[in-house]
């Protein structure tokens, strides 16, 4: 009796977990054709929004394009740095183990003639300050009238040291006023001095190392190629978020339909999902406009595409997060605006990260774009791999931003 | 259908309703009445699974599913319909009706083919015309917004339709026409229906009629019962008077039969009293003998617009009456030197 039984619980045992499956799976059917429906809403809503639609995807490949129009040949375009030459090479140098006396200046007036050869740089004025005693504080009015960019001084003993085999010496006096100027200027000063390397055969004295080592070959444009990255990260970033600010807070039929058994999580994940597709678009037409018009990528094109997609989905999270934050449009719209300005004044880009006060460098190591823009600057110029730091930092901001959203939109008040 | 049985709601520390109780049959009309605050909205909020349960007590059945449990929510939704106030939070402007259709419907897991076939049939009973089937809802005027609005709401058949407002933003002469649509969908599909209004001419329509004040429920009947509750059953006289002041409406309160005065116009007032038909004679002779100018006198019966306004005027006189033995009890109003 008691076998049969415990039969028969083992029966009725089976046949509820059996049933119990069978509920779990038909929710679960029902939860994704919902969703699909969902999402399907999503891309009509998106397809009656025309202005919405040509921001998200065409105006990207535009700006590319207008970008590869204007750039035209590389090396013709980069637009030379102004400087003024003062030497002080013609000065009488006295030694100091012997005390001798020496007025050599034979390597003055070919590093002169460096300068002129150099295409970064363009020679305003050649002071001779043996000459010229107010040669320096005259130079000092042109950076300050910003006239000229730097100042390269030749100090008294220039050619003493290079003819007796040691290594010339150069002091650079650059306009730190722009700070990203300040590389672009030493760079030109290293062209120079590499051209007068070159012509006078004073190897090894002037050996510079690693300077062409990520350089732009011929037949690419290097300014191309240096603001493809910036625009690259920009425009993912900034259109994913002017496209996704107002997707939630301006849907106001969603109060009605959370009296329907539609959930709040189906809602949300079908805009991600739509919103995330309209991204692969996006960064298909990108990266093939780009190429089209030149650009020099030493990475692989799937590098390429996931860079720019996590730094995508990361705008589009943060645009998702700002329109569920948002009580109206108008909040949206003033909320996306100072988040931007935040995104771009300490992406890096303008002021270096580095040269930022700690509490400022904490808040822009945590931003999408301080990633972004190195991230696709390192598989365009130096063929890296996706997969760093960068990548999963920015993926750990989309995740936290995307767990926030859901965490607001759930508790948000919807009321019919 | 639906029953509701002792409902307190009570957000922090402030009771909106007070236990409230009424049921309803399958395929009633019920008007829920009541001035802005009286607690409507919040009442149908607990029944379409708005408010979390911490808010509120009582027993509750919607559909024979008690919407206190998590559990049940999608299946009380699945069975009810809600037809907001606004069209803008029931429709996608942007989108055709047809398509409004598909979203709504593909949230009940509805054949797209069935749910085509029966948003036809309602928009034939709608008299939505059949060239703004596929225009932009935004194209549509006001009246057809609603009225899609409305087969929104009843596109998945359900067992009860709550219409928050129907004739709010209507025009005058369209407030009877959505009224009587109503009437067509409640007759045809015997579908039940709460109606929460302000507008008194709802009652035109309604089963049950239920009158909610600062919270509680006053009355739930039908609306002739609660006519003929009225002093001769709601025979009412209506007396113009030249030069008609609050001292004339005070002498007419203070004769013996006289059971209310409403002052329905400039010169016009509504009289009910005690058996009316021996009593109007000998009220008109106490007119004329306090040589009131009396223009026109005729009789009717009340409709609920003046029983919503007696009953609310009741409820007010008790609570000044109330306030002011309160304030006796507590030693009269305290003056400050």
């Amino acid at each position: 009796m008691s076998r049969i039984n415990l039969k028969n619980w083992r029966c009725d045992k089976i046949n509820r977990r059996e049933s119990q499956d069978k509920k779990r799976s038909f929710k679960l059917k029902n939860g994704l054709v919902r969703l699909l429906k969902q999402i399907k809403k999503e891309f009509r809503l998106l397809w009656t929004d025309k202005f919405n639609m040509f921001i998200a995807l065409i105006v990207p490949p535009l700006v590319i394009l207008a970008l590869g129009l204007t750039s035209g040949n590389p090396r013709a375009t980069v637009q030379p740095i102004n400087c003024v030459v003062v030497s002080y090479d013609s000065n009488v140098f006295i030694d100091e183990n012997n005390f001798t006396e020496s007025t050599l200046d034979d390597y003055n007036l070919k590093y002169v003639e460096a300068v002129n050869a150099s295409n970064l740089l363009n020679l305003v004025q050649f002071f001779n300050a043996t000459e010229e005693i107010y040669a320096m504080e005259t130079a000092r009015n042109l950076l300050t009238a910003k006239q000229i960019k730097v100042i390269i001084s030749i100090p008294v003993d220039f050619s003493e040291l290079i003819e007796w085999g040691y290594p010339g010496l150069i002091d650079c006096v650059t306009d730190s006023s722009d700070i990203q100027k300040i590389q672009v200027s030493l760079n030109a000063v290293y062209d120079s001095i590499k051209i007068f390397v070159f012509q006078n055969n004073l190897s090894p004295q002037f050996k510079i190392k690693g300077y062409e080592e990520f350089s732009i070959p011929e037949g690419y444009s290097f300014s191309y190629n240096y603001m493809i990255v910036l625009v690259l990260s920009f425009m993912i970033i900034g259109v994913g978020m002017v496209s996704t600010i107002l997707i939630v807070v301006q849907e106001k039929p969603v109060a009605r339909l959370l009296l329907t058994p539609v959930k709040r999580l189906e809602i949300l994940t079908a805009k991600y999902l739509t919103y995330i597709s309209i991204l692969i678009i996006q960064n298909l037409s990108l990266i093939s406009t780009a190429l089209a018009f030149g650009l020099y990528l030493v990475g692989s094109f799937l590098d390429l595409f996931l860079a720019l997609f996590i730094l995508g989905f990361t705008g589009l999270t943060l645009g998702i997060f700002i329109s569920s934050v948002s009580k109206t449009k108008t909040q949206a719209n003033q909320l996306f605006l100072a988040t931007f300005l935040v995104l771009i004044l300490l992406s890096g880009i303008f002021i270096p990260i580095e040269a930022m006060p700690i509490y400022l460098q904490v808040i822009a190591y945590i931003l999408p774009l301080s990633h972004g823009s190195p991230l696709i600057n390192s598989i365009i110029t130096k063929g890296r791999s996706v997969f760093g730091f960068d990548f999963f930092a920015l993926l750990g901001v989309s995740l936290i931003l995307v767990g926030l959203s859901y965490i607001i939109f759930q508790r948000r008040k919807y009321e019919v | 259908m639906v029953s509701v049985e002792d409902l307190n709601v009570i957000f922090g520390k402030k009771h909106i309703v007070h236990d409230v109780s009424f049921s309803v049959k399958k395929g009633e009309i019920i008007g829920m009445f009541g001035i802005s605050g009286a607690g409507k909205t919040t009442v149908i909020r607990v029944l379409t699974c708005q408010i979390e349960k911490k808010n509120w007590n009582g027993t509750v059945s919607v559909t024979g599913l008690d919407p206190s449990k998590k559990a049940n929510h999608s299946k009380i939704l699945s069975n009810i319909g809600y037809v907001p106030q606004l069209e803008l939070l029931n429709l996608y402007f942007e989108l055709t009706p047809m398509v409004n259709v598909e979203v709504f419907t593909s949230t009940y897991g509805m054949d797209k083919k069935e749910a085509k076939k029966t948003a036809e049939k309602l928009f034939k009973i709608l008299d939505i015309p059949k060239d703004t089937w596929k225009k932009r809802v935004k194209k549509m005027s006001g009246g057809e917004k609603k009225r899609l609005s409305m087969a929104i709401g009843l596109i998945h058949s359900p067992d009860v339709l709550f219409l928050d407002e129907p004739t709010t933003g209507v025009d005058a002469s369209r407030r009877y026409d959505v009224l009587s649509y109503l009437k067509k969908l409640n007759q045809q599909l015997n579908t039940t229906m709460f109606i929460i209004t302000h507008d008194l001419e709802a009652a035109l329509i309604c089963d049950k009629t239920a009158i909610l004040r600062e919270g509680r429920l006053l009355e739930f009947d039908t609306p002739q019962n609660l006519i003929s509750s009225l002093p001769s059953n709601g025979l009412v006289a209506r007396i113009s008077i030249e030069n008609l002041n609050q001292k004339i409406i005070n002498v007419i309160q203070g004769y013996p039969s006289i059971k209310k005065v409403l002052r329905v116009g400039n010169e016009t007032i509504e009289v009910l009293m005690d058996q009316f038909d021996e009593n109007l004679p000998k009220f008109m002779k106490f007119l004329f003998e306090k040589e009131y100018k009396v223009i026109s006198m005729s009789r009717d019966i009340a409709n609920f617009r003046r029983y919503f306004q007696i009953r609310i005027q009741e409820e007010e006189t008790k609570e000044k009456v109330q306030t002011q033995i309160e304030l006796i009890n507590n030693g009269g109003p305290q003056y400050q030197n």
